[in-house]
């Protein structure tokens, strides 16, 4: 029954993009694929939007002292804009959103996620969320700092403070929903055969990730609504002029927002676990102990918020309790790292685009994890707060993993999602400079902030010019290689080479398939097996993709 | 037990240390050169991580490097045979980064309750934190008159912090602390330095070593401008310097008042209050006088176009002459506020006695005296600091 899916004669015009037609059709769409596609324009574009606020504040700080062409108010405005943009509009909502909707159903062999009304209210809700931020914008700007620290946000004379953190408020419900839908349909809709220990690590992933969403979100909510309450009538939460404790706020952003990390990373962490497997084109490498690592992850996420707040006046002993359960994180957090790395070894390992973004990112992470250890050691982390050390980890761990994950996940899913093949060359190029670039621009910041320099500067002291200046030359090799990337995609979705329905030789059930899938997924329920058990993929060289052989003998592998 | 170990500073941080222990560490690839007593700790236990990251980075990447290269695909080879699990290497990548962890915690643990700790004898800095400058205040009563923090060396100094407005963060890399300054409790940082910094009383500013003071916390327009020099000096020389700061502006005959005194006080006003007519978050005081004086500019608007200069200032109206405006707005800045500006001075009651207002008034009398920065360039000899 799978194998009349693949044969490629069968790829009529009847797939999800070309199954209704016109503008309607997308706009109220229920079907989970059209909903993850809006999803990752929207987020792609926000990128775009937050990368340009970046490479504002990296020019600026080409130079020392002020400058004529932005002043020190635009450029608080400039990095908060850049850290809100990025966080909520595009990280969070970037890999479940976007990723997670299209790929998600179809790993688990349903038609759709469990409430696909709410599903594409979700996306409403992020739209909505989004123009609040413009608005704010339009309104006269914030300058907060992604962080809204009180009392600076509940006293600061900008106008836009409120309405971006309405803004954040909404982007939070859509992201409990997602988390939700999510939840329920990895509970509810899984098909026969597809056992827990048979989903793949992405699922799980996702699953642990919903869970945190759907767990920490509300604090969020609860948290801008206190901040909200005080800027506008007054009444004194956070302020201590009215009686209020701004250590408060802090307690309350970091119970959701460290959590929040791990809403960033997790889905990151699934989507390389998919990726080493299967371009390895083999069984990954203790699979239960890298699900229920994630399991732990997730759980670890909410015992640790107060490692951000160590110089903040919290208790010494607070403190301490804080520093030692934070290094418990890092144990699972390496466990990964361990098993990518075995998965690797004796495999098949095709070097191509999806597969260069998957080792960059074992090479991101581990920096980003590694560097979260002298944070976590309690006196180091005295000297390293606040400094661009934090800034240079937190850009490894977001950026170099979590959004690293995304756009690997979108080059191992873009013949999936589109039908068509990009440029591997071109492809092979945008890595390299986005890799070089990152390097280069987050590396030099280690060193900046373990010699002094504090975050959020407009001036700087001139001994740290060099290491901007390097660290900015950084920041705009990566912006090539993200154009580049963006151009060749796109060339692909005109240009592109028709893809089989399975260019890499994926055993998970999204590669059974047509590509793109038609409108239900799958005509009937498609046969379960061990996702990572690839002993009966054969090579079509009429087709120029993978095959799954029906008369293939199963293999011993277990997990 | 958190509690005995509060109360029990190490060795390195008593009295009985002075100007022995703890030689300075030198700055290398990572850390700029320590200088205060637990600079070695928190350095060691830095290179300690560093040394266990180092390891696990090579490790890591080399083999996948190793890996990516031996085990690449052969033709279109579509399944490779490599073990799925092996439980006893498993439990040691598991075990063996746990305890690792154990002792990283515990380096950081002992390093920071000494941080925590400050001795009986410590030495006692008042730091009151605004928008945006940090002024330092003496048991003597005396404050730093040049905003920078002058301490003696080989002695614990124990800042107690406290902020008029926002959340602030002292921030001293060299001697590896930090802490935020948070409104409505007081906070306190301590350290101790056995190393006097060299030329600090050189009349060239370029031959002067200092400590950068920094702000960590995110405070607004000129977060990035709150900032001040540490100096250590000899306790002979800090005394000496002590006594100077309560009554440095008693010395000043006549106009050396403000032709001295004027540019160390703008030194305060000059992160909101530019010299050369350019806006920045208060007014420039370029043609102040002249606006408050009846002169050019005198229409000018204040509270929301409800008054003007003319109508505040002269004979018979709210205030008699200039000098009380300006004396008025330096205590009570929210009482009259320029427009277009915000009110957002803060107070300096308390901290501008009357001969101090009456250098920085001679100063706007004078304006044409000083260049942008505030340095006098009237052409008459001031006598030494």
């Amino acid at each position: 029954m799978t194998t009349s899916s693949h044969t490629g004669h069968a790829q009529s015009t009847d797939n999800y993009l070309t199954f209704t037609r016109g503008i309607k059709s997308w706009m109220f769409t229920l079907d989970h694929k059209r909903i993850g596609v809006m999803y990752l324009v929207s987020v792609l574009a926000s990128f775009f939007v937050g990368g340009l606020f970046a490479l504002i504040v990296r020019t600026k700080l080409l130079t020392p002292g002020e400058v004529s062409w932005i002043d020190a108010d635009q450029y608080n405005q400039a990095f908060t804009l850049h850290g809100a943009i990025m966080v909520f509009l595009v990280i969070i909502p970037s890999i479940p959103g976007a990723l997670g909707n299209f790929v998600l159903p179809i790993m688990l062999g349903a038609k759709d996620v469990a409430f696909p009304r709410l599903n594409l209210f979700s996306y409403y809700l992020w739209v909505t969320g989004a123009f609040l931020s413009v608005y704010a914008l339009l309104a006269g700007g914030f300058d907060t700092g992604w962080t809204f620290y009180t009392p600076y946000s509940t006293t600061t004379e900008t106008a836009g403070v409120i309405p971006v953190v309405m803004g954040v408020f909404v982007l939070g419900f859509s992201s409990i929903f997602t988390g939700l839908n999510f939840v329920v349909t990895i509970h509810k809709l899984r098909p026969p055969g597809m056992t827990w220990f048979r989903m793949p690590l992405l699922l799980w992933a996702l699953y642990a990730t919903a869970l945190i969403q759907v767990l920490a979100t509300p604090v969020l909510g609860i948290t801008l609504l206190l901040l909200i309450i005080e800027r506008a009538f007054g009444i004194g939460i956070f302020d201590p002029g009215m009686g209020g404790d701004p250590v408060l706020f802090q307690h309350f952003f970091w119970f959701y927002s460290h959590p929040a990390v791990y809403i960033m990373i997790l889905p990151g962490m699934g989507i390389i676990s998919e990726i080493i497997a299967v371009h390895s084109h083999r069984q990954i490498f203790g699979y239960k102990y890298v699900a229920f690592s994630s399991i732990a992850i997730a759980i670890f996420s909410f015992l640790v918020w107060g490692h951000h707040m160590f110089t903040s006046g919290q208790s010494e002993l607070m403190n301490v309790v804080f520093s030692f359960i934070t290094f418990s994180v890092a144990i699972p957090s390496a466990i990964k790292v361990f098993n990518w790395l075995a998965t690797l070894y004796k495999g098949a390992i095709v070097l191509n685009t999806a597969m260069l973004y998957g080792l960059a990112f074992m090479f991101l992470f581990t920096i980003g994890g590694l560097t979260g250890l002298p944070l976590g050691t309690l006196n180091v982390d005295i000297h390293l707060h606040d400094t661009y050390f934090v800034v240079a980890h937190f850009h490894y761990v977001m950026m170099g993993s979590a959004l690293i994950a995304m756009v690997g996940g979108i080059h191992h899913w873009w013949p999936k999602m589109f039908g068509v093949m990009f440029s591997e060359f071109w492809g092979r190029i945008g890595c390299t400079l986005v890799f070089v670039g990152f390097n280069v621009t987050f590396f030099t910041q280690f060193m900046l902030g373990s010699q002094g320099m504090p975050r959020r500067y407009y001036m700087y002291q001139p001994e740290f010019q060099t290491y901007h200046v390097i660290s900015t030359m950084g920041a705009y090799c990566m912006a090539l290689g993200f154009f580049v990337t963006a151009a060749y995609l796109l060339h692909s979705l005109f240009f592109g080479k028709k893809a089989p329905a399975n260019p890499w030789g994926g055993r998970s059930l999204e590669w059974q398939c047509t590509s793109p899938p038609p409108h239900d997924n799958f005509s009937t329920t498609p046969s379960v097996g061990n996702p990572y058990d690839f002993s009966d993929v054969r090579w079509n060289e009429a087709e120029q993709g993978y095959e799954i052989d029906p008369n293939a003998v199963p293999s011993k592998d277990t997990h | 037990m958190i509690h005995l170990l509060l109360q029990a500073p190490s060795e390195s941080t008593g009295q009985n240390a002075l100007m022995t222990s703890a030689p300075v560490t030198p700055a290398d690839f990572w850390l700029p050169e320590g200088a205060s007593t637990f600079a070695p700790q928190v350095d060691f236990a830095f290179q300690f991580v560093a040394w266990i990251s180092y390891f696990f980075f090579v490790l890591v990447v080399g083999l996948m490097i190793f890996f990516a290269i031996k085990y690449r695909q052969k033709g279109r080879e579509a399944y490779a045979r490599g073990p799925s699990h092996h439980t006893m290497l498993e439990l040691g990548w598991t075990i063996i980064p746990t305890i690792l962890c154990v002792f990283m915690f515990w380096f950081g643990f002992r390093g920071f309750i000494d941080l925590r700790t400050p001795p009986q004898n410590s030495y006692q800095i008042d730091l009151t934190a605004q928008k945006w400058a940090f002024n330092f205040r003496y048991p003597t009563g005396a404050a730093s008159a040049d905003q920078n923090l002058y301490i003696p060396v080989g002695r614990p100094v124990k800042l107690v912090m406290r902020s008029e407005d926002v959340l602030h963060a002292a921030f001293i890399p060299a001697f590896r602390v930090k802490h935020d300054i948070v409104p409505g409790r007081y906070s306190t940082l301590w350290f101790q330095t056995d190393h006097v910094t060299e030329g600090w009383n050189d009349s060239d500013p370029l031959k002067q070593k200092f400590h950068h003071f920094f702000c960590a916390e995110y405070c607004g327009k000129g977060h990035s401008g709150m900032y001040a020099k540490i100096f250590v000096l000899p306790q002979a020389d800090f005394d000496l310097w002590l006594e100077k700061q309560g009554r440095w502006m008693d010395d000043l005959k006549g106009d050396e008042l403000w032709q001295v005194a004027g540019p160390k006080l703008f030194g305060r006003c000059a992160s909101c209050h530019s010299l050369n007519g350019s806006a920045g978050t208060g007014p420039s005081w370029q043609g102040l006088w002249a606006r408050a004086s009846g002169g050019a500019g005198s229409d000018g608007k204040l509270d929301n176009g409800r008054e003007t200069y003319t109508s505040l200032i002269g004979p018979g109206k709210k205030f008699e002459n200039p000098e009380s405006y300006v004396r008025n707005s330096i205590l009570n800045p929210g009482d009259h506020i320029v427009v277009p500006y915000g009110n957002v001075m803060p107070t300096f009651r308390g901290q501008l006695n009357d001969l101090a207002i009456d250098a920085i008034i001679g100063m706007m009398k004078n304006l044409d005296k000083f260049d942008a920065k505030g340095k006098y360039i009237g052409g008459a000899p001031i006598a030494a600091k």
